[in-house]
């Protein structure tokens, strides 16, 4: 399609808009204002919950403050939680380790206790023998045979 | 090279030698253990190993001042094994020759018999062997049996065993970090005598 440079002119040349312009806009105007208060425009409801925010600044310091609390008291609660463990646990370990070095401790006792007993027999025994025996030097005797 | 192989297979010969003397000196005493039932009273005590270990470390803890203590120490820490059994009956012949046997068969050429006794009157009968090292400088194991009517009693000491202090130990071990042991053991030594 061709448009000569008389039909633009045609086209565009200036046009009277007829009686009562101003007003016919100025009630469209009105209207849409009317419209816009109560239907909220579609798509557009994240923007109008943040605008609400916007509008209500202590409410959001509040809310955010109470976040922030929440997650701080959690967090202290979970490393309480944590040191408690990590305390029961080196309890238990020390507890452990005390109670095998008891039993290491009562072993030692019992060891020496028998060593002690079998020299205190060995002895008994050796001298009951030597006197039996009528070795008045045996003592010397047993060491000669030692060197 | 071959001196090497020489080296090594002399030190082979050695250990070998050293552990068979050291096993030698290790009398077997379990065939004793069937006179338990008889026996009024037993005393039996085997310490070797870990558990002598932890018997002379418990020992080295104790006072050093103590003259007991420490002749109780130059004894203990040459020891490789105390075993100990001695069966006191109510009754006199509850073992028999064979009982006493089955130890005196172990003892090899290798023993010297120190001391022998027998008394026909009381019929007791002890003897005291001594096991020398390869070497013939260090005692390698003691074997006391007493044999009397009532009462048999069978040590053997393993290990370089100086005979001369366990004989001249006080009739009591005194370890003074438990006064309790000391009275015990002094209780237990009066009893023996």
């Amino acid at each position: 399609m061709h448009f000569s440079e008389d039909d633009l002119r045609e086209a565009l040349k200036r046009k009277d808009p007829g009686e009562g312009f101003t007003q016919r806009v100025m009630a469209r105007v009105e209207q849409a204002k009317a419209e816009g208060k109560t239907k909220p425009v579609n798509g557009n409801g994240n923007r109008s919950f943040l605008a609400w925010w916007r509008l209500r600044p202590a409410w959001t310091f509040a809310v955010v403050t109470l976040l922030l609390l929440g997650f701080a008291w959690g967090g202290y609660q979970y490393s309480e939680y944590r040191h408690a463990e990590e305390m029961r646990i080196a309890a238990e370990k020390q507890k452990q380790m005390e109670e095998k070095q008891k039993e290491l401790q009562a072993e030692a006792e019992q060891a020496k206790a028998q060593a002690i007993l079998a020299l205190e027999i060995a002895r008994a025994k050796l001298n009951h023998v030597l006197q039996q025996a009528q070795v008045p030097a045996g003592i010397e005797k047993i060491r000669r045979q030692r060197l | 090279m071959k001196r090497v192989m020489g080296m090594i297979v002399g030190l082979a010969l050695c250990c070998a030698a050293a552990r068979g003397y050291g096993q030698d000196a290790k009398i077997q005493l379990d065939s004793l253990n069937k006179l338990s039932d008889k026996a009024a009273r037993v005393t039996d005590v085997t310490l070797d190993g870990s558990l002598l270990q932890f018997a002379v470390n418990m020992i080295e803890k104790a006072d050093d001042g103590d003259e007991d203590v420490a002749q109780l120490k130059s004894i203990m820490k040459n020891l490789k094994g105390i075993y100990v059994k001695s069966f006191e009956f109510d009754e006199a012949s509850q073992y028999s020759k064979a009982d006493v046997e089955s130890v005196r068969s172990q003892i090899t050429a290798r023993w010297t018999k120190i001391v022998q006794s027998i008394d026909k009157r009381s019929n007791e009968h002890d003897e005291i062997y001594l096991l020398k090292s390869g070497s013939g400088e260090h005692v390698a194991g003691v074997l006391i049996l007493v044999a009397e009517p009532k009462e048999l009693t069978v040590v053997n000491i393993v290990g370089d065993v100086p005979v001369d202090k366990i004989s001249s130990l006080e009739h009591h071990f005194v370890i003074n970090d438990k006064d309790s042991d000391k009275k015990q053991k002094k209780g237990k030594s009066h009893d023996e005598e």
